[in-house]
Parts: C-alpha cells; sequence; structure tokens
C-alpha cells in the first residue's frame, strides 16, 4: 500500500507544473480528471496543526484548536487529533482507524480528560458532518479526494476562479441510496489541473436545494506534496461557517506507531 | 332651501356626478388584487408588543421555527410499536425529503433519529431504522430503546406508544400554507395500515388551513349576503330599480374600501370577511331610507318627474342619514381607538371609511341615477296618499304594535327596564378566554389533529423560559443547570404543562451514556470541565446546528422548552403568573437570570387587555355616540335617549353570550362597539322623525307618534331585516368565530330596532322632553 501512494506520489511530482494543459489537450475525460485527482499524492503520514472556526448564523464564532497525526498501516489509515483548545476541552481526543476494506467500519476511540476514560464510539455514517464541522466524514477521511463509485461524472466546460483556470466536473451520485447516504444529490468541482484539487466545490442536497460550497484556499507545495491550508465552508441552509486552518504540516518527521493507540490517546500530547 | 339646491345640482349635473364616482371606484378599485391575506396568529398581535418583541428575539437567537407534524396515530394494543406503523413513519420521511420547500436535512422521526446507548467499553449510535423494522425483535429493541430514552418519550414517540411524530422543518415559512396543502396531497397515497390514522398539525398548517378558510369563505359569504339583502329588498319595494339601485351602492362601497385597504397595505385577514358583510349591510341601510322616501314622495306626487321626487326624497332623508353615518362612523373609531390589535384596529378604521363611502355614494351617486329613472309608484307605497288602499302587512302589523305600546307607555318603559336588569344579570356571567384552534369547526381535520395530537404527545403549544448568564460558556457552570433543571422539575408539575427539554436532558443522556448506561449517572456532572466536554461530545456527534435551539453559540444563554397540550386563555394567565413568579423567586442570586416567553406567554400577554379594552371601547363607543347624537340633536338628552335601546340590546347580547357559554374572545369582543355603530341607526331616525312628527300642532303626543309605526318604521324594518339577514349569513360560515360574531351582532341590531321603535315613543311620552318640540300642545 506504501509503495502504491510513492509512485503516484513520483508521478506527480514529475508531472506537475505542465499537466493542466496536457490534461486539455489529451481530452481528458472527467473520470481521468477525477482519477488524478485520486492519485494525487498526501503522504505516508502526516502531522500537522488544525485550527477549527465554527461561525453560527449570528456570526458568533468558536475556535478549537488541535494537534493530529495520521499515518497509513498496512491495511488501514490511522488518525489521531488532540484538542488543545478551548480550555475546558483540552485533552480530548479521538483515535480513528479507517480501514480500507470499505466492508469494514471503523473504530473509533474517544477519550475525555475529565471523565478519565477511554470510551469506543461507533462509527460514524459518511454523510455524517465531523465534529461540529459543515464537512461530513467522508469529506474529512477522503482528504480532497473522491470515492468513484459514488458517482457519475461529466466534464462541464472550463472557467477561471481567483486567477487558476479549473477545469468543471459535475458529479452526480449513482442512485438515490448513495444520494442518501452522502447526503447530496449533485456536486460541482472546481478542478485545479495544476494541482488536482478542487478549488471550489458546491453541494446540492438530496432534494436538489443549494446546500453547501467548500473552498480550497492557499494551496502549498509542502515537501512536494500540494497541501491545502485553509478550507472555507458555508452552509447556505443554516448560514453556518467553517475554516479548517492547517500550520506546521509535516509529511517527513517520522511518526511512531505507538502514537496511535489507547496509551498515548489517554496520554494525549506529553 | 338649501339641501333642495344640492340635490338639485347634482341632479342637473348627474353625468359628470356619475363619471366622478366610475373614476373614484375605477382609482381605489383598480388596488384591490394587491390586498394580500395574513392569517397568521401574530396577525393580532400589535407589533410593539414587548412579550411579542421578545419572544421574536430569542426565537431567533435560538433558531426556533414552526415545523409541519406528520402524526401517526395507531390506538391497537401494540400503538405504533408495529411493522405496518413502522414502515409508514419511514415512508413519510421519505417521501417528505421530495417535497418542495421542505429541508431534507431537517426531518426529524424514528426513521432519522438514533439510540445512544452506554456499553461496558464505551458508547453506541444506531440508528432506530439502521435495520428495518420488520421482525417482532427489532420492533422490541425500538421500543425498549425509547423508554429508556427520555428525550423522545412524548416528543418523538407518545409516552403510552400510540402516537409517533414525523416533524418536517420548512425552508421558507412563509410558504407553509402550500406546503401543508402538498403534504396533505402526499400523505393521500401513504401505505397507511388498517389501523393507523395520519395527522398533519403545526402553526403553518393552521395557517394554511386558515388562508384556504378565509377564500372558501369569501366566495359563499358574500354572494350570499347579497342575495339576501336583494331579496329583502325585492319585498320592500316590489320594483326593479328598489332591488338593484342599492346593491350598486354596495359594489361601490366595498370595493372601494377593499380598494383603499390594499393601497394602503393593510392585509385580509381572517375576520375581514366580517367587515364586508357589514359593509353590505351599511351600505344598503342608507338606500332603504332614500327609497322609502323616494316611493312615498312617487305615492304623493304621482305626477312629478324623476327629478322631482329625487330631490324631494333627498331633502328629506339627507338629514337623518347624516346623522345616522356621523354616529356609526363614531361607533367605528371608537372601535380602532381601544383595539391594540392589528385586525381589529383595521376593521375599525376601514369599517368608518366604508360608512362614509355608503353615505358619499347615497348622497350623489344614488340621487343621480334615480333621477335618471321615470317614476313608477311602487305597490307597496298605494296607501300613502290613499286611504282606501289598505297598508301593506309590515306597516300594518309595525303600526298595531306602536298602537300597543303607546297606550302604556309606563308599561313599556317599565318592562324595558326589567329587561336591562335581567340582561345586566346575564352579563355577568360572560367568560373572557380565547383558544385559537376553535378558529374551526369541531369537525375538521385540523382541529381533529390538534386535540389528538396534543392527547397522545406532549402537546404542541410552547412556553420557553430564556436563561442567561453574564459570561461566556457560563451556562456550563453546574450551579445554573441546577437551576434550569429545577426550572424544568417545577415546570413539568405545573397544570398544563405535560414535558421540557434542556441542553440538561441532553447533558444527562451523556454523562449516562458514558458511564455504561448506569442509570445512576443521569444526572448533572458536578464537574464544569465534563460539562464542557459531555456536551462538546454529544455536538460533535450530530450536525452544525443541532444544538442552536437549546443554547447560543456562546453558550452564555439557554432554552428551556415547556409543551402545553392546549393554547386557552383561561389556563394560560394560571401557568405564566405562577411560572414567572417562580423564576424571579428562585433565580435570584444564583449567577443567571431566567425570562419566561413562547407563544403561551404571548398569547396570555397580548389576550389578557382584551377584557379591559372590551368594557373601554364600548364605554368609548357609547361616550362618542352620545357626544355625536347630543350635538346633531342640539340637547344631551337626546344623545341619552339614543343611547338607551342600544344600551339595551349590548347588555342583551352579553346576556346571550353569558347564557349559551359564548366566550368574551378576540372576535366576539368587538361585536359590541360594531353592534352600537349600526344599532344606533334605528335610534337615530326613530328619535329624528319623532321630532318631525311633533312639530305638528294641534295632533296630541299620542296621535303623532302613532303615525311614525307605518312609514319612518317599516323603512327601519326593512332596514333592519336586511342588516340583521346580512349578518345572519355569517351563520354560514365556516370560521366559528365569524359564524359568532354574525350571530351576536344580528340578535343585537334585532334587539336595537325593536327597542328603538318599541321603547323610544313610549319614553319620549314619558319623560317629554323638550328637544323634541317644546312647541306641542298635549291638549
Amino acid at each position: 500500500m506504501k509503495i502504491k501512494y510513492l509512485v503516484s506520489f513520483a508521478a506527480i511530482a514529475f508531472t506537475f507544473g505542465s499537466l493542466g494543459a496536457i490534461a486539455q489537450d489529451a481530452g481528458l475525460s472527467a473520470l481521468d480528471i477525477i482519477g488524478n485527482i485520486n492519485s494525487r499524492a498526501d503522504g505516508d503520514h502526516v502531522s500537522r496543526s488544525l485550527t477549527i472556526e465554527l461561525t453560527d448564523r449570528r456570526g458568533i464564532k468558536r475556535t478549537e484548536k488541535t494537534v493530529g497525526f495520521r499515518k497509513y498501516f498496512e491495511g488501514e489509515k490511522r488518525t489521531v487529533l488532540f484538542y488543545t483548545e478551548p480550555a475546558n476541552v483540552r485533552g480530548t481526543g479521538f483515535l480513528t482507524f479507517d480501514y480500507l476494506d470499505n466492508e469494514l467500519d471503523d473504530d473509533q476511540w474517544l477519550y475525555l480528560p475529565a471523565l478519565r476514560k477511554i470510551r469506543r464510539i461507533s462509527s460514524s455514517n459518511r454523510g455524517d458532518y465531523f465534529l461540529g464541522t459543515d464537512l461530513t466524514y467522508e469529506e474529512i477521511k477522503k482528504e480532497n479526494k473522491i470515492e468513484t463509485k459514488d458517482y457519475v461524472f461529466a466534464l462541464q466546460g472550463e472557467e477561471v476562479i481567483d486567477g487558476h483556470k479549473v477545469l468543471v466536473v459535475e458529479a452526480t451520485p449513482v442512485d438515490r441510496d448513495v444520494a442518501k447516504e452522502l447526503g447530496y444529490s449533485k456536486v460541482l468541482l472546481h478542478v485545479d489541473p495544476e494541482v488536482w484539487m478542487s478549488r471550489k466545490s458546491d453541494f446540492w442536497d438530496i432534494n436538489g436545494n443549494p446546500l453547501k460550497t467548500v473552498l480550497n484556499k492557499s494551496i502549498e507545495q509542502i515537501e512536494g506534496i500540494w497541501t491545502t491550508l485553509r478550507i472555507e465552508v458555508e452552509n447556505h441552509k443554516t448560514d453556518h461557517k467553517t475554516v479548517l486552518t492547517f500550520a506546521d504540516v509535516d509529511y517527513t518527521t517520522p511518526i511512531e506507531d505507538d502514537v496511535f493507540t489507547q496509551p498515548r490517546l489517554r496520554r494525549g500530547l506529553r | 332651501m338649501t339641501s333642495t339646491l344640492f340635490f338639485n345640482f347634482i341632479i342637473r349635473w348627474r353625468w359628470p356626478v356619475l363619471a366622478l364616482t366610475l373614476i373614484s371606484f375605477l382609482a381605489l378599485g383598480s388596488q384591490a388584487p394587491k390586498l394580500r391575506k395574513d392569517t397568521s396568529a401574530d396577525a393580532f398581535i400589535d407589533p410593539t408588543d414587548p412579550a411579542l418583541i421578545k419572544r421574536d428575539e430569542v426565537e431567533a437567537l435560538f433558531n426556533i421555527a414552526d415545523p409541519i407534524l406528520v402524526t401517526v396515530v395507531n390506538k391497537s394494543s401494540d400503538g405504533i410499536y408495529n411493522k405496518d406503523s413502522l414502515a409508514l413513519v419511514a415512508w413519510i420521511s421519505e417521501q417528505l425529503q421530495s417535497l418542495d420547500n421542505i429541508d431534507p436535512d431537517q426531518i426529524t422521526s424514528l426513521a432519522t433519529e438514533s439510540n445512544i446507548v452506554g456499553t461496558f467499553d464505551g458508547m453506541e449510535v444506531e440508528e432506530f431504522f439502521e435495520q428495518t423494522p420488520d421482525t417482532a425483535e427489532r420492533i422490541d429493541w425500538i421500543m425498549s430503546a425509547i423508554a429508556d430514552f427520555p428525550l423522545y418519550q412524548g416528543t418523538l414517540v407518545a409516552r403510552n406508544g400510540q402516537a409517533t411524530v414525523v416533524v418536517a422543518e420548512l425552508i421558507d415559512e412563509n410558504k407553509a400554507a402550500e406546503t401543508y396543502q402538498a403534504v396533505v396531497q402526499l400523505l393521500e397515497n401513504a401505505p397507511v395500515g388498517s389501523a393507523d390514522v395520519l395527522h398533519v398539525s403545526g402553526e403553518g398548517a393552521v395557517a394554511g388551513y386558515l388562508s384556504a378558510y378565509i377564500d372558501n369563505d369569501a366566495r359563499k359569504l358574500n354572494p350570499l349576503a347579497a342575495l339576501i339583502i336583494t331579496i329583502v329588498l325585492a319585498f320592500a319595494f316590489r320594483t326593479l330599480r328598489g332591488a338593484l339601485v342599492p346593491n350598486l351602492i354596495v359594489i361601490l362601497t366595498a370595493g372601494g374600501t377593499i380598494g383603499a385597504m390594499a393601497a394602503a397595505g393593510v392585509p385580509f385577514y381572517a375576520i375581514t370577511n366580517g367587515l364586508i358583510v357589514c359593509m353590505i349591510g351599511i351600505a344598503v341601510a342608507d338606500s332603504v331610507h332614500i327609497f322609502s322616501q323616494y316611493y312615498e314622495e312617487i305615492a304623493l306626487d304621482p305626477e312629478a318627474d324623476g327629478k322631482t321626487v329625487t330631490s324631494r326624497a333627498m331633502a328629506a332623508m339627507w338629514m337623518p342619514i347624516t346623522l345616522t353615518t356621523f354616529t356609526t362612523i363614531a361607533g367605528f373609531i371608537a372601535l380602532s381607538s381601544t383595539t391594540t390589535m392589528p385586525p381589529i384596529f383595521y376593521f375599525g378604521t376601514f369599517g368608518a371609511l366604508s360608512v362614509f363611502l355608503a353615505w358619499l355614494y347615497s348622497m350623489t351617486t344614488l340621487p343621480a341615477v334615480l333621477s335618471m329613472l321615470k317614476p313608477k309608484p311602487s305597490g307597496a307605497f298605494k296607501h300613502v296618499n290613499n286611504p282606501t288602499k289598505k297598508r301593506n302587512l309590515s306597516a300594518r302589523t309595525l303600526h298595531s304594535l306602536g298602537q300597543v305600546v303607546l297606550r302604556s307607555p309606563k308599561v313599556t318603559a317599565a318592562v324595558g327596564l326589567l329587561v336591562a336588569i335581567f340582561a345586566a344579570y346575564g352579563a355577568s356571567f360572560v367568560e373572557p378566554n380565547e383558544e385559537r384552534i376553535n378558529n374551526f369547526k369541531t369537525s375538521e381535520a385540523i382541529y381533529i389533529a390538534d386535540k389528538e395530537v396534543n392527547e397522545l404527545l406532549d402537546g404542541t403549544y410552547y412556553l420557553d423560559v430564556l436563561v442567561e448568564t453574564n459570561a461566556s460558556e457560563g451556562i456550563y457552570r453546574p450551579s445554573v443547570l441546577q437551576k434550569i433543571e429545577e426550572t424544568q422539575l417545577y415546570l413539568e408539575q405545573a397544570d398544563g404543562i405535560k414535558g421540557s427539554t434542556s441542553i440538561v436532558d441532553f447533558i444527562k443522556q451523556m454523562h449516562k451514556a458514558v458511564n455504561e448506561n448506569d442509570q445512576n449517572y443521569y444526572s448533572i456532572p458536578d464537574d464544569e470541565l465534563l460539562i464542557a466536554q459531555l456536551f462538546f461530545l454529544y455536538t460533535a456527534s450530530g450536525n452544525p446546528t443541532d444544538f442552536e435551539d437549546k443554547i447560543d453559540g456562546d453558550r452564555s444563554q439557554a432554552l428551556i422548552r415547556a409543551t402545553l397540550t392546549q393554547n386557552k386563555y383561561s389556563e394560560n394567565k394560571l401557568v405564566v403568573e405562577n411560572v414567572q413568579q417562580w423564576l424571579d423567586d428562585h433565580f435570584e442570586g444564583s449567577g443567571a437570570t431566567a425570562t419566561i416567553t413562547g407563544d403561551i406567554p404571548v398569547s396570555y400577554h397580548w389576550i389578557a387587555p382584551i377584557m379591559q379594552n372590551n368594557m373601554l371601547s364600548v364605554l368609548v363607543c357609547t361616550l362618542a355616540v352620545v357626544l355625536v347624537a347630543s350635538l346633531l340633536f342640539r340637547s344631551f338628552t337626546a344623545g341619552l335617549l339614543v343611547i338607551v335601546p342600544v344600551g339595551l340590546s349590548i347588555l342583551l347580547i352579553y346576556a346571550v353570550m353569558g347564557a349559551t357559554g359564548i366566550w368574551l374572545s378576540v372576535s366576539t369582543s368587538m361585536f359590541a362597539s360594531i353592534a352600537i355603530g349600526l344599532g344606533v341607526d334605528f335610534a337615530v331616525h326613530t328619535t329624528h322623525t319623532m321630532r318631525h312628527l311633533l312639530q305638528k300642532k294641534g295632533a296630541t303626543w299620542f296621535e303623532s307618534l302613532s303615525s311614525l309605526y307605518a312609514t319612518s318604521g317599516r323603512a327601519q324594518f326593512f332596514n333592519f331585516v336586511a342588516i340583521a339577514l346580512g349578518f345572519g349569513a355569517l351563520v354560514s360560515s365556516d370560521v366559528p368565530p365569524l359564524l359568532k360574531f354574525g350571530f351576536l351582532v344580528a340578535i343585537s341590531v334585532s334587539a336595537a330596532f325593536i327597542a328603538s321603535l318599541l321603547l323610544l315613543p313610549p319614553l319620549a311620552m314619558v319623560f317629554k322632553p323638550k328637544f323634541l318640540g317644546a312647541s306641542i300642545n298635549e291638549n
């Protein structure tokens, strides 16, 4: 599994820059574009701090700060997230084992410092919202990639967003069940072929009402990997907004395996 | 005479008068299509009412909406815990997602909710319908899960298991009426099990229902009232013009008034249909008197041409008609100046405008039209100048009645006094009360839904308590949460309150879930950090906006929502006053404040003044009429005399209300002022005619007053029949308050007519007031 990612990473690293022009000249299909997105490297492991800003419809903002680690293991992706702010939830941690075999449910554990207990929590549905943000577990898990089996894709043309030429791809769930599972009836992706990432994604709810817009901002190359450092989400139905800001992104410093264990979850960042 | 000159002028320039009439009608009438309807409950509340403003602020703060509720009821032994009912819940939840204006992400039902339960090593969140509930085992699991989840009991599923609700939030609440209709239509195809019954309710449903009611009512009532009045006119005058021309005045008056309402941006409320019937009655009343005089003039001088008889009739009638116009306007203005409710304010204001327009068109358009028509005698007036002709039945009957009362004036006055005393006693039984669902007939689906849903679930009416702290995350303090819990315990013991929810319920549920589902942990932790973390955990597991109706973004304010099964003033009064007192006593020194708000307190606050306002309105109306009548007749005694029959009729109606149990409510509170305004016309006409008849020298009081009955009395009789039957048409209304309003006004106008004709002349004979004609020589 690691090998697969390293290969994709090398391929992207080698070809980026001129790829956009090639994509269009070569007449890539919508599926090819999605394939390129999904082939984008995201590193074997990463550590980063994440600030979550949640703004309600009245403009009241809550800021949560976390430090997170993610690492690919044989058969699963493990993620751990520790809250550092606000003070009253400091030390709260979530540990997730996301099995690459789709038939298996994720495993999740939670540590509440005030309770001093680790609790196993049942897995979330793909369309559930992630930790009170406007992004779903599916979106967080896929890290700007898309499950090809879920959608039918159609290339809609080209646009320019923030000075970047983007390819507009419409993704429609393959059937009503998938639509309900994901919570969407349509997604419009604005894929930048320079980075193989959607700069702007519009979502419609299962009844076709405009639902939310996700903007990937500050896309930078860190240690050879295209990384979005700021994700802005606006829910059009609830007027709730989420801004995720990533910092201290590190793809190279090795992360020990025991970071992703229950004892470490209890111990926190100490 | 000046008046003759004026009407000759009108008749001479009749074409320009008609052109001006048409232009004014078209100018106002063309605005009518702009009229919009407002059937919301809030329409009756003054927008500046502090209780309303507070509730709106709180609703905005916690983003509280009025959803549509679909309730599945199954009264069999297992209740809704059977395969068919649960499949129906799944079907409704699924199908509602596809309806326009329903937010597919904000549907709450057994099919969308999850059970959160603690296990030995953690916490399981499992959707109730994760496995299709088609086996006895799974259905039992759902039943026991609900039994162990207090938050869902009484709110999602009835405590006795006989009902469960599907709550659908709307994207745009202004389209609630259409959405309600779409939901009803959708449910026609629902796979309803043999013992399942479906109900649709919610504020959106009520407003939608009422809106359809108004349209149906308007289509039915107004033509019916017009038809009844036309028949009355045909009987009164036995001529085509007598039956049709007054309808022209009705159309001009109603069109002008409705157009003016639309132009002023005033909406059409549920009670506005009553105004239209009122206008029909008012507009026709002036015509009845003018036509009576017109046909009398023709009978007296059969050779005179159209212009001459019209001019004579108008010269004779302008004065009493103008007098009654002033007194009726005084009644309507008194109504609008003493009410706090916008629909009644506009009822009074535009009622006054319609009286003015009816007078204006009767004084100008009516003579212009009449003067063009060749005079033709009416069969009903042959006796006027021909003693050999027998008086018609109505004239004969009225004359005979007149003879009876005039022969025993003191006895008549005494009977009148006794009736007044009896009526005052009956009036003391009137109960002030209001319940909005009574706007619907008991056979209507919305009424049945309200009663059934409120009987089975914890209630669809809300009393909210806003708890405020002065610090960010202040709500997490255990002492504050304990106050909230105590408040909920108090609320749930109060009469009429069946359940309550707040952030505390979620924290307690979560506390239990993280502690192996041990019931001993269904409590508020005594640790602010644990509280914050439990709540954080709960919010992290749901939609970002899941808790915005319980706690604000800053965690400094929280809402306790108590549910009641009825919104009835008499019950609300006790609850609201007691709860506010309890909050004042118990939150003192707790570091938090608590304020009562929500629909129930708002209903209480705006209905409470109706009682004082009703008395004030009647008093102001009475004084206004006395004042105007005194000025017009230039005698205070005249003012007092004029008010006697009206006062008696109002007392009688309160007695009828007391005896029949009709509440003094929003709609019935305005009947008295309107009845005064309309009923006083009879007293004014009678008084005016008495004064006119008593000018005749050489006749006794008895002789002079005797001739009142067959002439003015007859005109008043048809005026009364037209108004009473016009209002009587409201009895066929589908809106019960309008029905009661019509019934009460019809009865009071009848009483005012009878009292004016049968009581005023005998009183005049007993007291012989000077203003009636001091020159009369009794001998």
